[in-house]
């Protein structure tokens, strides 16, 4: 599907979310532009993964709209793929039928024959490195190796909106580093914005959100609303010398100031 | 070594067998010589082994036609509330009677013949497989059919390639379950079949032979060996066979 340049990818115009009585997120109003990575941060209970799931069709708003390409989201489709916090892959599959998975019983795999989806799937395991490992089950793998496989599952689908909730928050810190990388290799950050896909990324590492995002959604919690969207106008390609800088520094201490309060409330309660 | 550990416990009993055999001083009970006597000629002639293999063609017969039955029956049970809402006072109230109970009405229908004895184990069978199935399927990981579902995968197709694979290691205990009490159940109705003597073979029916038309209490008690013998063969071997066939629900 082409997209209109300056249109949004993703709209959301006045969005709450209520589960029973309890208000998980109120009036959220915001646009995606196309190609852009969208960091989401905030405490818990501030209703990141409710955005997400709604982005995704697995949930309903209570009120407002939420649109893709100008067009109501009805439910699940094949135009957004979804990265989910705790890998969520098969076990009955190898890692190749894990990443070709969508392409061999959904629609992504449409139009293809059998040896188009296993040149992608092929193709998929070399960009998250996987090779080698193409025949082992989930249960025979690393945590880091597992978040690959969901990462390559996810792109093989080749969705145009990538939906990634926490998917580096259950890594150790230098397997996150090296997969935050991968991410924008992926993503293609050295190509220009019209050749990248457009990510809404959930986290709680506010360091990651600034490395990796065009912009920080920060949302506030009880109810989940927004609190500040920041500009993260750090040059790219990013690399580890950008971790260095003093903008690096300085937007990660803004962002941490504006949930300091709450995140610290959430650690008594 | 650790078979030598294995084979103390039943030789230590075959030794205290022998004794009080002796203690007792009856002439007709059996000792392990005379039941291992008894077991060669059983095996030689060959009616030993036709017996079992009678009986297996059974259990194997009525056990294919329970997992057919109750796995997808199962996957709609637990896929589906309607059905389930609907099935569930029926499954519970059949469940308890056990396939020993329904004999007399199988006899009275369907007679003695290998399609009675069929059905006799694949009600035995029907229950636990059904019930493991119904578990499996609401014990899924939500997440796996969430991760379908954003991969835009229909219902019917997740319904055959996420909800019955993920299902399938409760299913297998099952099956597993099921194979033990349908070998049970075969040897209980041919056991009471037998009474009508001669026609339906079987090794419980040889049991009820050595029972009612001799004094040789050994080959009863050459029956009762091959009976626990096949039993763990049975699970043993389907064990194994499984865990080649599904080699991630055996991590």
């Amino acid at each position: 599907m082409m997209t209109v340049p300056n249109e949004p990818k993703i709209r959301l115009e006045h969005v709450g979310k209520m589960f029973d009585s309890f208000v998980a997120l109120d009036d959220l109003s915001l646009d995606i532009r196309p190609g852009e990575f969208l960091a989401i941060v905030g405490p818990s209970g501030s209703g990141k993964t409710t955005v997400l799931n709604m982005l995704a069709g697995l949930d309903r708003q209570s009120s407002g709209t939420i649109l893709l390409d100008g067009k109501p989201i009805a439910g699940p489709g094949p135009d957004r793929g979804v990265m989910f916090q705790d890998y969520a892959l098969f076990p009955w599959q190898t890692v190749r039928g894990n990443v070709g998975f969508g392409l061999t019983h959904g629609p992504a795999g449409a139009g293809l024959d059998r040896a188009a989806r296993e040149a992608r799937v092929a193709r998929v395991i070399d960009l998250v490195n996987l090779g080698g490992a193409e025949e082992r089950y989930p249960h025979q793998l690393s945590g880091g190796m597992r978040q690959r496989v969901a990462l390559g599952r996810l792109i093989a689908n080749e969705p145009e909106v990538l939906l990634m909730d926490e998917p580096l928050a259950a890594l150790d810190a230098q397997t996150r580093l090296v997969l935050q990388d991968e991410i924008l290799r992926i993503w293609r950050q050295d190509q220009p914005a019209a050749e990248r896909r457009t990510v809404v990324f959930i986290t709680h590492g506010i360091d990651e959100a600034v490395y990796l995002a065009d912009r920080v959604v920060v949302l506030g919690s009880r109810p989940g609303r927004l609190k500040a969207i920041v500009d993260v106008d750090l040059p790219r390609p990013r690399n580890e010398a950008t971790r260095a800088t003093a903008a690096f520094a300085d937007l990660s201490r803004s962002i941490w100031e504006l949930i300091r309060d709450e995140a610290i409330r959430a650690t008594v309660e | 070594m650790r078979t030598l550990r294995q084979l103390a416990l039943p030789l230590a009993l075959i030794v205290l067998w022998e004794i009080l055999v002796a203690l007792s001083g009856s002439p007709r009970a059996p000792r392990p010589s005379t039941t291992a006597l008894k077991a060669v000629e059983m095996l030689a002639d060959g009616t030993l082994l036709a017996a079992l293999a009678t009986s297996l063609g059974r259990v194997f017969g009525g056990f294919v036609l329970a997992t057919l039955l109750a796995v997808p029956l199962g996957l709609a049970m637990g896929t589906l509330p309607v059905v389930e809402r609907n099935l569930d006072p029926l499954v519970e109230s059949f469940r308890p009677i056990a396939a020993i109970a329904i004999l007399p009405l199988v006899i009275l229908w369907i007679g003695t013949g290998n399609l009675a004895a069929v059905t006799i184990v694949a009600y035995a069978a029907f229950f636990p497989i059904l019930i493991n199935t119904i578990a499996g399927v609401k014990r899924i990981d939500r997440s796996l059919i969430r991760a379908a579902r954003t991969m835009g995968i229909s219902p019917l197709t997740r319904l055959r390639t996420v909800v019955l694979p993920a299902a399938l290691p409760s299913i297998l205990v099952g099956m597993r379950i099921g194979l033990g009490i349908a070998w049970t159940a075969i040897i209980a109705a041919e056991l009471a079949v037998g009474a009508k003597a001669g026609t339906s073979g079987g090794i419980g029916q040889m049991m009820f032979v050595f029972y009612a038309y001799s004094i040789q209490l050994s080959g009863i008690v050459v029956c009762m060996a091959a009976v626990g013998l096949v039993a763990m063969l049975l699970d043993r071997g389907l064990r194994a066979l499984l865990a080649r066939a599904f080699p991630w629900s055996h991590p």
